[in-house]
């Protein structure tokens, strides 16, 4: 299945083509990575919301670094972005626009999830 | 061949191990900084490493830092993992002490490459140190029979006597000397009597335990130590390296020859504490006594008391073997 192009976003939200490569081709390696993060970005997302809102510089910045790492190495690059900004923004104390980037981050990440739950659901046939 | 993956984010580290994994590494993975300069720091640990920059801690930067102050130690290759990847970051990476440098997310191909890149730093290191052993040994080994030369078997001797007369032990020293053995190199030639001392030495290394020493002390002497050895059984053991050089023929080119040793034989407790050198002298003598009396024989050197006043009772020119 490749990833859809949506409206006003010039890039996939998932590239799953990338992230095959870089696997080898390893569907069994690629469940295994998915299932990572389905157990481990809900509760991220979750710590790095709590961070924002109590503008906690030091772990909004450490959580959003980790989402960063985990969403770039699945080849989900707008989203991967969007944690990037966000980290970039509590390193420089711009607590003001944390809770926009948050938003943001949130709005890639429920791009994302639907697609990843489908991909999953197919493959598991 | 070990790596090391240190990243606290789960996907990430499971993507690399699994990636390494395929390409024949023995992996280990850890979660943060202080857990891979413990594996790092292992007498048998890992010499290549793939370092995640942000890490709880200790950071990337900071486990090169750590390995590098510690000299002594084989070399580690570290690459850095970072997603950033601006010029300053680049350069303090590479300033902690990291070898290289990889922005994230990966490519397999050329992460494989890089560390190809690492194995062949680290193959280079290890003929830099095999050559360094491989000299260190021929400072200290006699090239012919690869027995510890002159210098090296002093050295130890010394060291030996000292730790004896600390440790109130006694220290047999042994000094041989193959019989007749210019009329070897004289009638069969050269290469039949580096044939013979060759087997000699032999003969003397399985002839003792293994924490004794064996050294050629010039042309056909040969100085042996017995580390810790009882006076009283002394005589017996020197007896029985003295017969293994003569209880059995030596096979060389030129046919089998049949050889004896004569042997000086000195115990340290019954000197007290006497330069290396006066007790070499006095092995000497015994040794020169032992062809006096006919040669392939055993004699034991006497402590004259006292030794201080006392001349020595033989001459002290420069004596001939044969």
């Amino acid at each position: 299945m490749m990833s859809k192009k949506e409206e006003g976003h010039s890039e996939p939200v998932w590239n799953l083509a990338e992230l095959l490569e870089r696997v080898d081709n390893d569907q069994e390696l690629l469940r295994e990575l998915l299932n990572i993060f389905k157990d481990d970005f809900p509760q991220t997302i979750r710590s790095l919301q709590s961070a924002v809102n109590s503008e906690d510089l030091k772990n909004s910045s450490r959580l959003s670094h980790t989402l960063k790492g985990m969403l770039s190495s699945l080849g989900a690059t707008p989203a991967a972005a969007a944690a990037a900004k966000l980290e970039a923004l509590s390193s420089a104390g711009e607590t003001g626009s944390l809770e926009g980037a948050f938003s943001a981050l949130e709005a890639e990440a429920r791009r994302l999830l639907p697609e990843l739950e489908a991909y999953m659901a197919e493959v598991r046939h | 061949m070990k790596i090391l993956i240190a990243d606290d984010e789960a996907l990430s580290r499971r993507l690399l191990e699994r990636t390494l994994d395929r390409a024949g590494y023995e992996v280990i993975a850890v979660e943060n900084g202080k857990e891979a300069l413990e594996q790092l720091c292992k007498p048998e640990g890992p010499r290549l490493a793939l370092l995640d920059w942000v890490m709880p801690e200790l950071d990337g930067p900071g486990v090169c830092r750590a390995v590098r102050t510690r000299s002594e130690q084989t070399y580690v290759y570290m690459v850095l993992l970072t997603s950033k990847g601006s010029k300053e970051e680049t350069v303090l990476g590479l300033e902690s002490g990291a070898d290289d440098y990889l922005t994230k997310p990966f490519n397999a191909e050329e992460l494989r490459a890089r560390l190809r890149v690492g194995e062949r730093i680290l193959l280079l290191e290890d003929r830099l140190v095999e050559a360094r052993e491989n000299m260190r040994f021929r400072a200290t080994h006699d090239q012919l029979t690869s027995l510890l030369n002159r210098g090296a078997v002093m050295d130890l001797l010394a060291r030996e006597l000292h730790r004896s007369h600390r440790e109130q032990k006694s220290t047999a020293i042994l000094l041989g000397d193959v019989d007749h053995f210019k009329h070897v190199n004289d009638t069969l030639g050269h290469v039949v009597g580096d044939e013979v001392l060759m087997e000699i030495a032999n003969r003397l290394v399985a002839a003792v335990r293994s924490y004794d020493f064996v050294g050629r002390y010039g042309g056909e002497e040969f100085l042996v130590v017995l580390n810790n050895c009882d006076p009283a059984f002394a005589p017996l053991r020197a007896e029985e390296i003295r017969k293994s050089i003569s209880n059995r023929v030596i096979q060389t080119a030129k046919g089998p020859l049949t050889l004896t040793m004569s042997l000086g034989l000195l115990l340290s407790s019954e000197w007290g504490k006497k330069p290396i050198e006066e007790l070499l002298h006095e092995v000497d003598i015994a040794l020169y006594e032992a062809k006096a009396a006919g040669r392939a024989c055993l004699r034991i050197a006497k402590s004259r008391t006292p030794v201080e006043s006392s001349p020595s009772p033989l001459p002290q020119t420069v004596r001939l073997r044969h």
